[in-house]
């Protein structure tokens, strides 16, 4: 396979992929859609640090990086249940009972990661 | 006043009889059968010079046990020899025996030493007479210093070096912890950071319509959420679990009925725009 470089070509793909995306998501699955990317370069950067520097308060890095791995699934799923293109996948789960869902299990994991926090 | 005759005399009765010896004498014979040394043994001084034994001389030792008012002979029901080495704490039991009319004789031959000697090096073994009886005070005397030639060294016990102070242990433990210097650490603060920058910068291209937000039927539900949030911070500054726990228990309570009613507004307004 070649390697990717910034072709006209493969440059248009992106361009499309991108105003595709942009045009026909709404507002409120892209605003989820910004935490959930907020959410990956969190638990990246939290990840480098204790990879290139030190993992000293060892249960801070765990409870850091478990609250964004954590959140970023539940957040996930919440976006792909309150989605009216998927309502055919998720026919008992109204996009109220997931937000419900959502709201407890985040509180759970923010209980767990104050707990080890430290 | 007149008691106190009759006091002493009960006291008096009441102390047992002691004991003490007749004529103690010692006889060191070497192997030929000629005398080297004879003599008495004083109670009350030691011998002058300790009684030297070679690998061939033998030891004779009478005496008769009898008691100090009286001069009756006993037969005490316990008479033994003690050898103790000082230095090495060694130390051996002879029991001699003794006629109903409380004489002694033992013999100590050291071309056949008894198996009660106990091992001798260059110190003079101190000899004690022991003599224990049920009807007399026990009695202790130090009867003379006695040298014999030096014994085999004793065998060590296999086991024995476990019994000594064993060297010290010296913990070798891990160094603690230490963390990165400041400029390092501020710098991955400011990278661990930005992601919230980029956040609000997304979300402020893309804020949706919530128009029902401060509702009445909403509302609380918003703010019981974010009671929560902030129960758990005040978790982590100060409170200890079973506080958090009870008071999350009792807004949970409050938080569920606060959803039930938002979510089923915001269902019912979903469905009606529909």
């Amino acid at each position: 396979m070649a390697p990717k470089s910034l072709t006209p070509a493969s440059t248009n793909v992106v361009q499309t992929l991108w105003k595709a995306y942009s045009d026909h998501t709404s507002d409120r699955l892209k605003f989820i859609d910004a935490f959930l990317v907020f959410l990956m370069l969190s638990g990246i950067a939290q990840f480098l640090y204790c990879v290139l520097v030190t993992d000293y308060p060892f249960n801070a890095f765990l409870s850091g990086f478990a609250s964004t791995v954590g959140q970023f699934v539940m957040t996930a799923s919440l976006r792909s249940q309150v989605n009216p293109e998927n309502k055919n996948e998720f026919k008992e789960i109204s996009p109220e009972r997931a937000f419900g869902d959502f709201a407890l299990g985040s509180i759970v994991l923010h209980f767990f990661v104050y707990n080890f926090l430290g | 006043m007149f008691f106190l005759p009759i006091v002493v005399l009960l006291i008096s009765s009441a102390q047992a009889a002691i004991l003490t010896l007749q004529t103690p004498k010692i006889i060191v014979t070497s192997a030929a059968g000629a005398q080297s040394r004879s003599e008495p043994i004083s109670l009350t001084e030691p011998l002058s010079m300790p009684v030297t034994l070679g690998k061939d001389d033998t030891l004779k030792l009478t005496f008769q046990i009898v008691e100090k008012d009286g001069g009756k002979g006993v037969q005490p029901h316990q008479t033994f020899l003690r050898f103790y080495d000082e230095r090495s704490g060694e130390e051996g039991i002879q029991p001699v025996r003794v006629t109903n009319g409380g004489k002694a004789k033992f013999e100590l031959n050291m071309a056949k030493p008894p198996l009660s000697l106990p091992p001798t090096s260059n110190t003079p073994l101190k000899v004690t007479l022991l003599i224990g009886s049920h009807l007399h005070s026990p009695l202790k005397l130090e009867l003379f210093d006695l040298v014999v030639p030096a014994s085999q060294p004793l065998p060590v016990h296999t086991e024995e070096p476990n019994f000594r102070p064993l060297p010290e242990i010296h913990h070798a433990f891990r160094p603690d912890q230490k963390m990165p210097p400041r400029p390092i650490s501020a710098i991955f603060s400011v990278v661990v950071v930005a992601p919230w920058a980029v956040l609000l910068a997304l979300w402020s291209q893309v804020i949706p319509r919530v128009p029902h937000l401060f509702s009445p039927s909403i509302f609380p539900f918003i703010l019981t959420l974010g009671a929560f949030e902030a129960l758990l911070m005040w978790y982590w500054i100060d409170l200890k679990l079973g506080q958090v726990l009870s008071y999350g228990a009792i807004l949970g309570l409050v938080t569920i009925l606060a959803g039930k009613q938002a979510l089923s507004k915001i269902g019912d307004n979903r469905i009606n725009r529909k």
